[in-house]
């Protein structure tokens, strides 16, 4: 019996889905969200996947920022709601979840039984999002997915202010300007968006196993520097770009079962 | 349409366009109009001269005018107030009252001398010292200026006697809006969360014994239907005010109802009332003195926490929502004490960041919707 999630993000469209609330048999990733093709393209993907059609999905629950638009759905749910059930079904153990998305900044406080407790989210501004990251990218004249490895081979920590996208830009290319080298103004990149997180997740109290999901969570530069940040070590699920999408199929098996 | 629908949609109309209200009251009555800045003004004194007092809270409106005097980290009811009053939106009233009690309002005054020179400004500083008679009497001294400017205005003296009679006038006012809250939180299904905020904020823009009137009406059609289970969440609005009808329908879509308040602009207005006497001046000083649970008003022992918990046990509360008006530090300097004292009490609660100028709720909604989900799931 197959329930279906999808998160229809800012940046990307992701959808899992489920059998009998229990296994994921089915996961997509596609990289354009909201007010785009990207959420059909995502259903697409999952049903030939599994060579199935949508009357064969019991249940559907949407969520993420697209969640409102999306018509075929059972049911919509938030996307921190969904996070916290998709990354305790991953990691049971979890009591705080660090989400960097497209275009926010989460925090979330789990007590031990999964539920969720308190949450933040950060105010209308780019900063610490995987916003900031492509726009870094883009004067840096490298791919979002290089960031991580190249920070890795880093010398010395550049500081670049975390209170302002365009701020930083503009600082970023007066080091660029300075011959400073490319791999130490992204570690300063991945520092200055770590800080600006751990804050974040410092006002709901972080407590171990902490979890970091969204697509920010696949930049390994930025996963280490918050790990220095707030002094505790991180767990990447294998999953944990799609864990909205999985925790809104989970969600649509409870559904079915009501 | 019934009654109840009636009196909603007359109340709609006069929050929905108060310019307009003020230039009919102008020519029916041939009164003048003076505006009242939040958070506190003796509208008392305003209401014994014959004048009406209307509430000044700011709106959604671009901001244009009001940055060549305030800089971007004001609040947003200071610079949309500001920049409806440069741009003339205020012109039909004689004059504006405008206490000093944060340091936006302070610049405030300043602001409004020089920009807004074609409706007179009147100062009123409130006591730190709210209740030693020292700090009593100096705000006698101040209301006793601001009387003498409205005397000035209105042409004719104001008697102790009348500001009596306009505090029995508002007092009666303040017990009925007590009432209505009351009959708000026992028909959640009938008094929406943007329902509760419209009979709320339209008296602000009528006689107040005229709103009293109205409310009663209100509340005696509505005690005639049976009370009904409400099936969603019950929350407690915190801060200054939550007066975005877009911002309350989220609630609404979310299942919660607003079953108590402690916004300056709703229930701190009539928490308590004037206290008896025979001075007025001296009572409307006195008031202040009794006052609790608002960050404007300084308070050392910080009772606010322990009011607002009395009453999320008293009305069985779900959540407690801080509307926190963005960039106001005397709410801020509150929250995180407040704050602790509702969660030691096992409530859970919400940050909502409030600003005027917001016109994509977004992110609000994501904020409301989960909140009420972490209440349900």
């Amino acid at each position: 019996m197959y329930t279906m999630g999808l998160d229809i993000g800012s940046t990307a469209s992701k959808g899992v889905i489920v059998e009998n609330g229990k296994k994921i048999v089915a996961v997509a990733t596609i990289p354009s969200g909201t007010g785009t093709a990207g959420p059909t393209k995502t259903v697409k993907e999952l049903f030939s996947q599994l060579s199935i059609e949508r009357k064969d999905i019991e249940k559907l629950v949407v969520t993420g920022y697209g969640r409102m638009k999306y018509t075929d759905a059972d049911k919509q749910i938030s996307e921190l709601s969904c996070h916290t059930k998709g990354v305790h079904f991953l990691v049971p153990t979890v009591r705080t979840i660090i989400d960097i998305g497209g275009q926010d900044a989460k925090a979330l406080k789990l007590d031990a039984q999964g539920k969720l407790l308190n949450f933040v989210m950060n105010d209308k501004c780019a900063a610490g999002t995987g916003r900031f990251l492509d726009v870094m990218a883009k004067i840096l004249e490298v791919q979002v997915s290089e960031l991580g490895e190249l920070s890795a081979k880093s010398t010395q920590e550049i500081s670049i202010s975390s209170t302002c996208t365009v701020f930083a830009e503009s600082e970023v290319i007066s080091h660029l300007s300075n011959d400073i080298p490319v791999e130490d103004i992204i570690s300063g990149i991945h520092a200055s968006v770590a800080k600006r997180v751990s804050s974040l997740a410092k006002r709901v109290g972080i407590q171990e196993d902490v979890v970091m999901v969204g697509g920010v969570a696949q930049n390994s530069g930025v996963v280490s520097a918050m790990e220095k940040s707030i002094g505790m070590s991180i767990i990447i699920p294998e999953l944990a770009q799609v864990t909205g999408a999985l925790g809104a199929a989970l969600y649509a098996f409870e559904e079915m079962k009501k | 349409m019934n009654t109840i629908e009636a009196i909603f949609e007359q109340m709609n109309e006069v929050i929905c366009d108060p310019g307009l209200i003020v230039k009919k009251y102008k020519e029916e009555t041939r009164k003048k109009v003076i505006g009242c800045f939040p958070v506190y003004c003796p509208e008392e004194i305003i209401h014994a001269a014959g004048m009406l007092p209307v509430g000044i809270w700011g709106g959604q409106t671009d901001l244009e005018l009001a940055k060549q005097y305030f800089p971007a980290f004001a609040c947003s009811i200071m610079q949309s107030c500001l920049e409806y009053g440069l741009k003339g939106t205020y012109n039909d009233l004689s004059a504006v009252i405008i206490p000093g009690m944060c340091d936006t309002l302070i610049c405030m005054g300043q602001n409004w001398k020089v920009g807004v020179p074609q409706v007179e400004y009147i100062a009123l500083v409130h006591p730190q010292n709210r209740k030693i008679q020292a700090g009593i009497n100096y705000l006698k001294s101040e209301y006793a200026h601001v009387k003498k400017k409205l005397e000035e205005i209105g042409g004719s003296e104001i008697s102790n006697e009348a500001i009596n009679n306009s505090i029995e006038v508002y007092n009666a006012h303040r017990k009925t809006m007590r009432e209505f809250v009351e009959v708000a939180a026992n028909y959640p299904n009938v008094i929406t969360p943007l329902k509760r905020n419209t009979v709320i904020r339209s008296g602000y823009f009528m006689e107040k014994g005229k709103h009293t009137a109205l409310v009663k009406e209100l509340m005696a059609e509505i005690v005639k239907k049976p009370v009904e289970k409400w099936n969603g969440k019950k929350v407690l609005l915190s801060g200054i005010l939550a007066d975005s009808k877009e911002l309350l329908s989220i609630f609404e879509e979310n299942n919660m109802a607003v079953i108590a308040d402690d916004l300056a602009q709703e229930t701190r207005q009539f928490r308590y009332d004037v206290p008896q006497g025979k001075d007025a001046l001296d009572r409307l000083a006195r008031h202040w003195s009794i006052f609790e649970g608002c960050s404007l008003s300084y308070d050392p022992e910080k009772k606010r926490g322990g009011i607002m918990v009395d009453e999320i046990k008293k009305k069985g509360i779900d959540g407690v929502v801080f509307c926190m008006m963005k960039f106001c530090d005397p709410e801020e300097y509150d929250y995180p004490l407040v704050k602790k004292e509702i969660e030691d009490a096992g409530v859970p609660t919400l940050y909502l960041e409030i600003d005027q100028q917001m016109e994509n709720n977004e992110q609000a909604r994501t904020r409301i919707q989960t909140f009420a989900e972490m209440l349900s799931l």
